[in-house]
């Protein structure tokens, strides 16, 4: 038995500190992701508090033949779709370009962040899509689960913003290079 | 890896953001507080299983008694079957001396074009995806 299947055996069975284990891997990618999809930083705390414990809670309806953060993905997505649906956005949340706390927690650099063009230029499936194929690394299989979509959707729609997004770095690329030579 | 890639994954890292001391704290009591529901789907699956032999059984029952119903009641004397007296069935036939037009002809080598030019784009389209996944 594997660590991680040896960990969830242990959660089902009432280990809270098991837990905190398993999930320690992926809390902060997981914040991360929220952040994207959440009108304020504390929204996204929120969020995941809510994936966290429902997945702590239903741990026994997780199917082993899929990876454990494909199953956690798909709980934070849906925890995200909730909190947007009833919430309302906080005055002091709302920022000028509309990017919401994403912007506020992007390191300084000369160049876009290229996950903030996605914000824009995206639809919240896709751009959920292209964050799971691009920096969870997750299949495309793995995508359409965690997305409640068929894989040839998921096939097009990731080949779309990948378009999109490729527009958006050549047309940076470009910029950087016409400056750089006045 | 690919730039554009290679590029989402570093701009990723580049959002700066933890999992504060607070927010693991309140984590971590709200787990403490949080009892799995263990074993409740094996409980379910049990008692759908009983519940099917016993709506088998019920039905089993019922059709039984229904066939034993049915054959045990007297025919009524009343109802005597009768042969049927069908009349002939005549249909007229006509004549027809006609050609068939050949009208359509046009319309189904463009169809047929339409459709060879939908196949081959679907085939770019697959040949695109395939390249990239």
């Amino acid at each position: 038995m594997s660590n991680e299947a040896a960990l969830i055996e242990a959660a089902r069975n009432g280990s809270a500190a098991a837990f905190t284990d398993l999930v320690s891997a992926y809390r902060e990618g997981l914040l991360r992701f929220l952040l994207t999809r959440s009108s304020s930083f504390a929204d996204a705390e929120d969020a995941l508090q809510d994936t966290l414990i429902n997945a702590y809670r239903y741990l026994h309806s997780y199917d082993a033949r899929w990876r454990f953060s494909t199953w956690l993905y798909r709980i934070a997505i849906n925890n995200a779709a909730r909190m947007k649906s009833v919430d309302t956005v906080e005055l002091g949340d709302l920022s000028d370009d509309g990017d919401g706390p994403l912007r506020q927690c992007i390191a300084a650099s000369e160049r876009e962040n290229l996950w903030l063009s996605a914000r824009r230029s995206l639809t919240d499936e896709v751009y959920a899509a292209m964050w799971l194929r691009y920096v969870e690394d997750m299949s495309i299989k793995d995508i359409s689960a965690v997305l409640e979509r068929s894989v040839s959707w998921t096939k097009v729609n990731l080949m779309r913003g990948r378009k999109t997004l490729d527009a958006e770095f050549n047309k940076v690329a470009t910029d950087e290079k016409s400056k750089a030579y006045g | 890896m690919d730039k554009l890639a290679k590029q989402l994954r570093d701009d990723a890292h580049r959002i700066e953001c933890s999992v504060s001391e607070e927010l693991d704290d309140r984590i971590r009591a709200s787990l403490e507080s949080t009892q799995p529901e263990a074993g409740q789907r094996i409980r379910r699956e049990s008692k759908s299983f009983s519940f099917w032999w016993a709506s088998s059984l019920t039905g089993v029952a019922a059709a039984i008694a229904m066939i034993a119903f049915i054959n045990l009641q007297v025919p009524d004397p009343g109802l005597v079957a009768t042969e049927s007296n069908p009349q002939p069935l005549v249909i007229p036939t006509v004549q027809w001396h006609t050609e068939t037009a050949v009208l359509t002809s046009p319309l189904e080598q463009e169809f047929e074009d339409l459709q060879a030019d939908l196949k081959k784009a679907e085939e770019a389209v697959k040949q695109d995806i395939d390249r990239l996944f």
